[in-house]
């Protein structure tokens, strides 16, 4: 994770429920009405960057500004979905960066059954992803719609497995150059 | 990130190394010796095989100056037999076909002998052992044994498309080996991706996979799909192994035994 790497700092961007443990006058902007003050209890979306400061940085102090919860393309709905197939899940639906978001929340909650779910997610996937990729015809055919719903992570997997396979076809003088 | 260019090397590229490949020719015209930054070339009579580098090899075929005699794996028999084992063989369902065996190594049928490559030396008596391209097993007649077990080379599939390509009039039935690579490539293919599985284990737990016996080629397709897949399964996995090392950390505090030990075997572990 660079410091330049654009999709980690898309990932920084993405929302997450916090719910605010104090009162904190004039932060009221977060919410939509400025000038106002922030009641201990409001639930809001913070970006993830701002979310994981505000509560990380307050166990140093005496007690914590904000708390966490589960987004929601992490909670025991989805969970259940990929347990059931990860294949049919659209996860790009649930976030962009599904993964990379995921990654972080993992280092922020401990939840070692989620570790294991995403994990043989991912691989089914990723197998899946390998026969569609190094199908001469693309992404043309039955396979478009599990196609759309790769998340960045999985694009990226896609396009280096299918690059490589048409390269390949080029070198060999099964396909043409365009 | 910044450098457009995809990781790892091209077909074309993976292609220009296997050119270095000593493959047999018969010359139908004189030719003198050559010296080459590659080494010297001998002297070429027209009735007597010689053996050059791949690249000066199909260049004289296309310039109808020699015949090229096939390498001993580019034929229909050991293809098929390799394609056989690779594809109904119960021991190699999810391993690849043994390479072939280095100079001095045991082959694989020899169970009684170990299987040690001998190394070899240089003019100044420096010791190394050989690979890939300079590795005599494209050389018809090289080390033909009486049980030698056919195996693909390295650059497998480099070496048969281009002998198919320029060459195609000097192998035994072009058709039906063009048709047995293309079955194996994809055998070979499905194998490999199947190992996903298998990468899980390689990225979180310290296993591995092997890929003993995978061709140049082949590695240079799946490199950026399974280098990815591993990096992927790693990042998610992170959390998990760090409440892992945690614990081990708290193990050998309260524990303490043999723990220099394997202090420095995570030392190594750490990237």
């Amino acid at each position: 994770m660079s410091y330049y790497d654009i999709d980690s700092i898309l990932t920084d961007a993405q929302k997450l429920p916090c719910t605010f443990e104090l009162e904190v006058p004039g932060l009221g902007v977060l919410e939509g009405n400025p000038g106002e003050d922030i009641k201990a209890g409001t639930r809001i979306d913070l970006p993830l960057w701002l979310g994981e400061m505000l509560s990380i940085a307050a166990r140093i102090g005496t007690s914590r500004l904000v708390t966490l919860d589960m987004p929601d393309a992490l909670s025991e709905r989805v969970m259940n979905a990929l347990k059931a197939d990860p294949r049919t899940v659209d996860l790009r639906a649930l976030a962009p960066h599904f993964y990379h978001l995921s990654e972080r929340i993992l280092e922020l909650f401990e939840e070692e059954e989620m570790v294991d779910v995403l994990t043989n997610t991912f691989k089914r996937r990723a197998a899946e992803i390998a026969d569609h990729a190094h199908n001469p015809r693309g992404a043309v055919g039955g396979g478009v719609d599990f196609l759309r719903g790769l998340d960045e992570a999985e694009r990226q997997l896609f396009r280096a497995a299918h690059d490589r396979a048409k390269e390949m076809r080029i070198w060999a003088g099964e396909a043409k150059r365009k | 990130m910044a450098f457009p260019l995809p990781r790892g090397i091209t077909p074309s590229e993976i292609a220009f190394l296997a050119e270095m490949e000593t493959i047999t020719i018969v010359p139908r015209q004189r030719l003198e010796g050559m010296e080459l930054l590659s080494g010297s070339i001998e002297p070429l009579g027209p009735p007597r095989r010689a053996s050059l580098p791949l690249w000066l090899a199909l260049l004289l075929k296309r310039q109808r100056r020699a015949h090229i005699i096939p390498p001993s794996w580019l034929h229909p028999e050991p293809l098929s037999l390799i394609l056989e084992v690779e594809s109904q063989h119960q021991d190699y369902k999810n391993a690849f076909s043994p390479p072939p065996p280095l100079p001095g190594q045991a082959s694989v049928t020899d169970h009684e002998t170990e299987s040690i490559a001998r190394p070899q030396y240089t003019p100044d008596g420096e010791r190394y052992y050989a690979a890939p391209p300079f590795l005599p097993h494209n050389i018809s007649g090289a080390g033909t044994g009486e049980k030698e077990v056919p195996a693909l080379p390295f650059h497998w599939i480099e070496v048969g498309n281009m002998l198919l390509d320029a060459a195609s009039d000097d192998l035994v039935d072009p058709d039906q080996l063009r048709r047995l690579l293309k079955d194996l490539r994809e055998v070979r293919m499905a194998k490999m991706r199947s190992g996903v599985d298998a990468l899980d284990a390689a990225a979180t737990g310290g296993g591995g996979v092997a890929l003993t016996g995978v061709g140049a080629m082949e590695l240079g397709e799946e490199r950026g799909f399974l280098t990815g897949v591993v990096d992927n399964l790693r990042k998610i996995g992170a959390s998990k192994e760090q409440a892992r090392r945690e614990q081990l950390a708290d193990q050998r505090a309260n524990g303490g035994y043999g723990a220099t030990q394997e202090d420095e075997e995570e030392d190594y572990m750490e990237f």
